[in-house]
């Protein structure tokens, strides 16, 4: 029973994930018209679908880097399934509610946080509620870069601007060299340039994220004894992982790609293009070198770039401060809801303490979801005039 | 304080390969763009205001042409690092070329 909140749950956090971050990829594409909106969304989210399919890599010990739940090898913790796995399941449960929590709150505000800052915030939360301060691995060893510091935290100062460097000097470059030559030839040049580089960006989301959601789901299949393999995760956990993703893709933040599209810069085919180059290209790097970042915090970081590096751009660095302060408070932010769920959890106990934080969340959702229909945000509305005034509304 | 300097080695990295890769590519495409303007000729072409574009410059074409494909290159290559990832694979640029070795 609680296994199948958990499977259920992880795959709403999987929903939630493509939607908030169908923005990183196809918001500039979106802005400058080189893609209609529902166009962009469905090539986003075909490929997010491709992407989840291309790794047979198991990403089962993808909370090691944070907490100690699981042995190296990803099998959970033998002391955390004495009970039959009921403790490790609610800890994972929480977390994950935590997680959603937090996606569908920034989302209503528009804002890009990361969503996997919330899966590993809201999982830290439930942690330490519910193993005490000691089961986060808050620095790694020295040997390499671990735990909460080195897998998150640094990642996270780093990465936006590293990425807004990168963006900056490719917009820099290419005003530079397509000088003088009409501005009708180089967008439609720049709107293909640009739908390529969306694309590498969506295809290397697919492969990251959904390996998240993948890794959590057979990690509580092992906790429960449902499923034993750790080299190995189970057919339909991918199948419904990466249509959870690709189905939230499509659906589209349009809050968010508003943001990113319209609020950050006003965006022109060569900045879109220079700033999901620059994406695509610090995620892939990365990743190669171990240094895990949040898809999210570079693509807001690359367009933001591509606003410094255009001469004469006007860049809204209150909507930028606005983000920063999201990001900073979403990994104790989800932190708290985590805990918070996971007490309500213990002190109800066992199936019914788990029962209730499902249909907490659910009630958290619902509410949200009235919340935005005051002011909705969709394809027909997104690349509207920016006016300063959304996020005021609730604040 | 380990971690730090750890971070900021691989961020010192990324941030040069970046600017290499992200930067790079990206000029060699505007040049592109540039170079195909310019073998277009007319109003396309950069040209002082008030006077009618140049003539056409075939040379133009092809270095447009040649400045695509290092482009598209360049984003195959990105396409097999996702995929070899997926797959347990790793870029390895020992060679200077790239090949694909197995992850340790």
């Amino acid at each position: 029973m609680i296994l199948a909140l958990v499977v259920i749950t992880a795959l709403g956090f999987d929903f939630t994930n493509g939607f908030h971050d169908t923005a990183n990829a196809m918001a500039t594409s979106i802005a400058t018209g080189a893609l209609r909106p529902k166009v962009a969304v469905l090539l986003s989210a075909v490929l997010n679908l491709v992407g989840a399919f291309l790794s047979i890599e198991v990403a089962l010990t993808v909370t090691n880097a944070v907490v100690n739940i699981q042995d190296t090898n990803g099998a959970p913790k033998a002391e955390l399934t004495a009970d039959g796995g009921t403790a490790l399941l609610i800890i994972v449960l929480a977390g994950v509610i935590g997680g959603i929590l937090w996606n569908l709150f920034t989302w209503l505000l528009g804002l890009p946080s990361s969503s996997s800052h919330a899966l590993f915030g809201g999982i830290i939360g439930a942690t330490v509620a519910g193993l005490g301060w000691a089961g986060v691995k808050w620095t790694g060893d020295g040997s390499k870069l671990d735990g909460v510091l080195g897998k998150v935290i640094l990642p996270a100062l780093m990465s936006p601007v590293i990425a807004g460097v990168v963006a900056g000097v490719a917009t820099w470059l290419i005003y530079r060299i397509t000088l003088g030559v009409a501005a009708r030839f180089t967008d439609n040049g720049f709107r293909w340039g640009q739908i390529g580089s969306a694309s590498l960006v969506s295809l290397a989301h697919g492969t990251n994220d959904a390996q998240k959601t993948m890794g959590v789901i057979t990690l509580a299949l092992i906790a429960a004894g449902e499923w034993s393999d750790t080299d190995d995760i189970p057919f339909w956990v991918r199948v419904s992982c990466a249509l959870a993703i690709a189905l939230g893709t499509y659906l589209g933040g349009w809050r968010i790609i508003r943001t990113l599209g319209k609020g950050l810069v006003e965006i022109a085919p060569p900045q879109g293009f220079a700033a999901e180059s620059a994406a695509a290209t610090v995620i892939l790097t990365s990743s190669h070198l171990g240094f895990a970042l949040s898809t999210t915090q570079v693509a807001t970081g690359s367009i933001l770039g591509s606003g410094v590096g255009r001469p004469g751009a006007q860049v809204r660095w209150a909507v930028a401060g606005r983000m920063v302060a999201a990001w900073l408070i979403t990994l104790p932010a989800a932190g708290l809801a985590g805990a918070l769920m996971w007490f309500v959890a213990d002190l109800i106990g066992g199936v019914a303490g788990a029962i209730t934080i499902f249909v907490l969340m659910l009630a958290a959702a619902a509410f949200m979801y009235q919340l935005s229909r005051r002011t909705p945000v969709d394809h027909n509305n997104v690349n509207d005039e920016w006016q300063d005034t959304r996020a005021k509304e609730y604040a | 304080m380990n971690n730090l300097t750890l971070a900021l080695e691989s961020a010192w990295k990324v941030l040069l390969i970046g600017v290499l890769i992200g930067a790079g590519l990206p000029a060699v495409f505007a040049l592109g763009i540039r170079s195909m303007a310019f073998g277009t000729g007319g109003d396309a072409a950069a040209h002082a205001a008030g006077t009618a574009g140049p003539r056409p410059h075939p040379i133009g074409r092809i270095g447009a042409i040649a400045c695509f494909t290092v482009v598209l290159l360049g984003v195959a290559l990105g396409i097999t690092f996702i995929v070899a990832t997926g797959f347990g694979k790793e870029l390895s640029f020992e060679h200077v070329y790239p090949t694909l070795v197995s992850k340790d």
